[in-house]
């Protein structure tokens, strides 16, 4: 454990004042010539790394440790929601055979719901080398009660090192929960994870809204958590035969009893807001009818686009007003717009910037839209867009 | 007007002046340039140049000067009025690639630009550099020579003045070709007519303009805008001159109805912060510390809170601004998503009958039946009014939209208001700009027009050039 | 029905950087303002007072500072706050905050119901309401859209769990996290500024809770260690091709494939 520690007798003015401009939280204050470290604190120690030598150091108190020889495995939390395991799933296993080779540690998949013979079954088919099964008509819908005492079972019984789960937005309710129970740490939206020798799991994650990354460990408790999110991590292929066991898991009936009632669970409608869309397949004039719409459409069916268009197509009275980027549209920040005959106005740039991913289809070189894009495409979107559906359709797609 | 009609030698003969890329003929010329952001009347040029610079701009009007061809300059195209549209074809001179930010001078204050720059880029390059441009019109997209142009007014009006306030410069091309230089980088001008102050606002008749040094104030670090209810809109308005008379110094004062808020919310899929009442007025506050600026607007607070608002709310981070202003600026659009066909006037009146006027378009719509929205900027008295035509038929339609039109200037002017703020004479509101000031004034006007352009080639049919007679 | 919403003070600006080379964080000043997220717990706390009447309380965990969002939310129409301020404190990780959160919930009262919002927009984490739900023995659920009806003990909502909605009846007290424009947040009252004093706001530290042990809170409570910060890598890539259709057909396939899209 680390302590920050004062040391009052180099405390002065000339100091305190470096001190407080360092500290990029104003935690430091100086008042009545008391130097202070207040709840602001994040431990970032660039007081003791950046300021006035020795004025405030880091006082080292040693934790008893635990023994982590006791905690094996790297498990991945298999999300079973409606009838399917989620495919983060499998890139989550994909990345936890990496992390248990370095350790020689064996794979683990937990899996909660009811009626799984054949999602545990389907998990043996991607390298796991032991399922863990808790079946139970109780477990068919997510309720935060008994889901989290299931996996609390599993933790008790197995003793995992690691514990990869999805960032789902089930993931992200249920791994909190359980990792509080066991006061341990867990590590959110991590982006890279690699495993030390001595089994403590290094996490990556973006903080400040993607600006900063920071590195972060778990080095004195056990099992390790962290969420990651869908389409970090590559999904190992699916191998014809399976490989490893299944371990039905029983719970005891208080384990699963709850007040908590799951009343619907509702198809989220198709139609949202282009702003809040991932995916979104964008166009303009170079769409030369409404007819050609439709192999658009279903470009962005494949794609689990939204689509989107710019001013002058609305002004055609193609699209309704909601799906219009740009200044008088919304705005969006999609992960990934594809623009498809769109020269690139300022009006419409200024609403859609931000994506993390452009890709511009465009036969004029010089359009503007060339300017903001990641990936530029030159060409006629009437040849390229039905010979990219044809390849998306022929089996490329997941 | 007997103009030349373009040929393909005349093509040819311009080739050797623009880049063929940037020389588009007829068929090639896109559906947009043959009308502006409101679309009241069409019509294509024969050419459309994409001008690159001052020399080229020269060129091009010389050789149109001595063939007698029309020439019509064209920003965004973000226009209301018409200005940007060939109604005669000839050459429609574009300026949108002439976008480059050429100078800041930190010692003078001033920013030199070519007339493409974008008001949105300006405003961000001089943010960058701790300025502010202060011209804040809602049309983010409009260019600075548009701008100049139609001398464009804005949110920050009341404090701040409009486009002619910053514009210390010019440069110039006069339909016979020559270029000169109008103003400078100075404070203080006694030296002559002003004809700088003619340019501006003079919607591409006189001359073309190529660069321009605008002037640039330091950009105040904090700013708080204040969304105050009020039971009803003469309670608002009626707030206003209150307001002014208090002393307090806002950037903006705008007013905003219910309804226009709820044609917002649908139009951007996002509710308002507060929709229960009736009215709004929408104050900004802008200084140099947090501080500053609540020891201003505390005054204007309470100062409402006794005449009858029912709450002062507090637009004080970027989400609120957003949430509240994102809805301002959606105001326009959001209004003619909401009917077949509109028209609009952005007439202007002294600032303390910005009540009687407002009440006036209340009692008009009852009169003759139809939509008449409104939103607009209470501080300067500068009224976006829209008339909307919904189911009407269109000769029912064009009847009323006339009616509305003439008993509205009609009320501005025994008001002592104006035909525009804002917007600009263009095309559409010639017959009213007679009506308001009268023939003395048209005849200098026409004068003025006479001295610049002898042969009538730039913007033809536009502001006093004679199309009045076409729309009566 | 009695609420209390869990709120943070964030930095006014999520543009921060790391010096690449000295590692140090620059910051743009040093503003802070309420986590954009918080808005919409407190929005529908209100909504719910409205609705069935109660009171709604707000509570922090931060430096003094950290007042001025409590007095932000009474601005709004929250009734008292509270601030959970000590040195002590200083390094907390996720579970050592939820823990410190949870003990001043607890002084605080007892509450029907705490809503916190989704996320914050410096930790981006999530998990905060859920840990802190756990150390208070109660259930939760996350990512709430709407909620549907309070009655007999419960509170029935709507939440987004990505591909589909489930609507659950959760018993009272429980917590639940509002999903982000799950409404639109009121914006503060002058008239309230000008009603409202400091009265309203109380401060808890350590001292005040029933868990006085220093191992539980800030560092020493923090499973996780922050081993180093560093800059991100920008995605700079800025690729033009132009040539035969086939080609073009299959570069978009492999980015699309690399960036993981299919």
């Amino acid at each position: 454990m680390q302590t920050l520690h004062i040391h009052e007798e180099l405390v002065n003015k000339q100091t305190a004042g470096e001190l407080t401009a360092i500290c990029p939280f104003g935690a430091i204050s100086y008042e009545n010539g008391k130097l202070d470290i207040n709840a602001g604190c994040k431990m970032c120690k660039l007081c003791v790394k950046k300021g006035p030598q020795g004025v405030i150091t880091l006082e080292e108190e040693k934790a008893p440790g635990i023994d982590k020889s006791l905690w094996n495995g790297v498990t991945v939390f298999a999300e079973y929601e409606q009838g399917r395991i989620h495919p983060v799933v499998f890139e989550l296993i994909g990345k936890a055979k990496e992390l248990a080779a370095v350790n020689k540690h064996p794979v683990y998949a937990v899996i909660l719901g009811s009626e799984l013979n054949e999602a545990a079954e389907e998990l043996l088919h991607y390298g796991v080398d032991e399922v863990f099964v808790y079946d139970r008509t109780e477990l068919a819908d997510f309720r935060i009660g008994p889901y989290a005492n299931a996996l609390e079972d599993f933790v008790k019984q197995v003793h995992p090192s690691a514990v990869l789960v999805g960032a789902t937005n089930l993931g992200r309710s249920l791994a909190p929960k359980v990792a509080a129970r066991f006061r341990t740490g867990l590590t959110a939206d991590c982006t890279v994870l690699q495993m030390k020798g001595n089994t403590d799991l290094v996490q990556i994650r973006p903080a400040f809204g993607g600006n900063i990354m920071a590195q972060i460990v778990t080095p004195n408790s056990r099992p390790q958590f962290c969420t990651v999110r869908y389409k970090i991590f590559s999904a190992p292929a699916r191998q014809e035969q399976a490989a490893g066991k299944v371990t039905r898991m029983q719970l005891p009936d208080y384990a699963v009893d709850t007040d908590t009632e799951v009343l619907r669970v509702i198809e989220k409608p198709k139609e949202i807001d282009i702003s809040e869309a991932e995916v979104i397949v964008a166009v303009g004039r170079g769409v030369k009818s409404p007819k050609d719409m439709e192999m658009i459409e279903e470009l962005s069916e494949l794609l689990g686009a939204h689509m989107a268009c710019t001013r002058p197509l609305i002004e055609a009275g193609w699209f309704d007003a909601k799906h219009q980027i740009g200044l008088s549209g919304r705005t969006v920040k999609p992960k990934l717009i594809i623009t498809l005959g769109i020269s690139g106005s300022v009006q419409f740039v200024a609403g859609m910037k931000g994506s993390d991913c452009i890709i511009a289809v465009n036969q004029d070189p010089n359009a503007s839209i060339f300017d903001v894009a990641h990936y530029g495409l030159v060409g006629d979107l009437y040849e390229i867009i039905p010979k990219l559906t044809e390849q998306l359709k022929g089996g490329q797609g997941r | 007007m007997n103009y030349h009609k373009i040929s393909r030698e005349d093509i040819l003969a311009l080739k050797q002046i623009a880049e063929e890329k940037n020389l588009l003929t007829r068929e090639q010329i896109g559906e947009d340039y043959s009308h502006d952001e409101l679309g009241g009347i069409t019509s294509y040029p024969d050419v459309l140049i994409r001008a690159g610079s001052t020399e080229e701009v020269s060129a091009v009007m010389k050789y149109a000067y001595d063939h007698n061809i029309p020439v019509v300059v064209r920003g965004s195209g973000t226009g209301l009025v018409g200005a940007a549209v060939a109604l005669y074809g000839g050459i429609m001179l574009e300026t949108t690639q002439m976008n480059r930010i050429l100078e800041l001078d930190e010692e003078n204050l001033t920013v030199t630009v070519e007339p493409g720059v974008l008001l949105m880029e300006l405003a961000q390059f001089a943010q960058d550099h701790d300025f502010l441009y202060p011209p804040d019109p809602g049309e983010k997209s409009a260019t600075i020579g548009g701008n100049i142009s139609t001398n464009a007014g804005g949110m920050r009006a009341v404090k701040y003045g409009v486009t002619r306030d910053y514009v210390r410069a010019l440069t110039v091309v006069l339909p016979t070709g020559e270029i000169v230089e109008l103003g400078g980088k100075i404070v203080k001008n006694s030296s002559g007519y002003s004809l700088k102050d003619l340019m501006i606002g003079s919607e591409g008749t006189l001359g073309i303009i190529t660069k321009a040094v605008l002037k640039l104030v330091p950009l105040p670090q904090k700013s708080i805008s204040l969304l105050i209810p009020y039971p009803s809109m003469e309670m608002a308005i009626e707030a206003v001159p209150e307001i002014i008379r208090s002393k307090s110094a806002p950037t903006a004062i705008e007013f905003m109805e219910r309804e226009t808020i709820l044609f917002a919310e649908e139009y951007l899929g996002k509710k308002f912060p507060d929709t229960q009442s009736d009215a709004y007025l929408l104050l900004t506050f802008d200084g140099s510390s947090l501080s500053q600026v609540e020891a201003e607007y505390d005054r204007t607070a309470k100062l409402c809170l006794s005449q009858g608002a029912l709450d002062v709310l507090l637009v004080d981070t970027d989400e609120r601004k957003d949430s509240v202003w994102s809805a301002r600026s959606a105001f326009l659009e959001a209004i003619k998503a909401s009917t077949t066909e509109m028209d609009e006037c952005d007439v202007v009146v002294p600032r303390n009958h910005v009540a009687e006027f407002i009440k006036y378009t209340h009692q008009l719509a009852r009169e003759i039946d139809i939509r008449i929205p409104s939103f607009g900027h209470a501080g300067d008295g500068n009224l976006h009014v829209y008339i909307c035509r919904d189911d009407l038929s269109l000769e029912v339609w064009q009847e009323k939209l006339t009616l509305a039109f003439e008993k509205m200037y009609e009320r501005a002017n025994e008001l002592g208001g104006a035909v525009s703020g804002e917007h600009g004479i263009g095309y559409a509101k010639q017959a009213f700009l007679e009506q308001q000031v009268g023939e003395a004034q048209i005849r200098l006007m026409q004068g003025i027009k006479q001295v610049f352009d002898p042969k009538g080639l730039l913007n033809p049919g536009k502001v006093v050039c004679g199309a009045a007679a076409l729309i009566r | 029905m009695k609420i209390l919403v869990c709120i943070k003070q964030v930095p006014g600006t999520s543009n921060v950087e790391v010096d690449e080379k000295t590692g140090v964080l620059k910051r743009d000043g040093v503003e802070s303002k309420m986590n954009p997220f918080d808005l919409y717990a407190i929005e529908q706390a209100l909504c719910l007072r409205e609705e069935y009447g109660g009171k709604v309380d707000v509570i922090t965990m931060g430096p003094p500072q950290a007042k001025s969002v409590l007095l932000e939310a009474v601005y709004m129409g929250a009734d008292n706050g509270g601030l959970i301020s000590d040195r002590k404190f200083a390094g907390a990780d996720v579970v050592a905050t939820s823990y410190t959160l949870s003990q001043g919930i607890r002084k605080m009262g007892e509450y029907d119901l705490i809503l916190c919002g989704k996320q914050t927009t410096d930790g981006d984490t999530a998990q905060v309401g859920p840990e802190t739900a756990e150390f208070l023995g109660m259930d939760h659920m996350a990512n709430v859209q709407r909620i549907l009806s309070v009655q007999d003990h419960a509170v029935t909502v709507e939440a987004n769990m990505d591909r589909y909605l489930q609507q659950v009846k959760i018993p009272l007290p429980c917590l639940l996290t509002i999903e982000k424009d799950a409404n639109t947040p009121r914006l503060p009252s002058y008239r309230r500024k000008m009603a409202a004093d400091e009265s309203c706001l109380q401060i808890f530290s350590i001292r005040d809770f029933a868990d006085q042990d220093e191992k539980n809170y800030g560092l020493a409570g923090s499973p996780t260690q922050v081993e180093r910060i560093f800059p991100p890598q920008k995605n700079t890539s800025k690729e033009i091709f132009e040539g035969d259709p086939d080609l073009l057909t299959t570069t978009f396939v492999r980015i699309l494939g690399e960036k993981k899209f299919i």
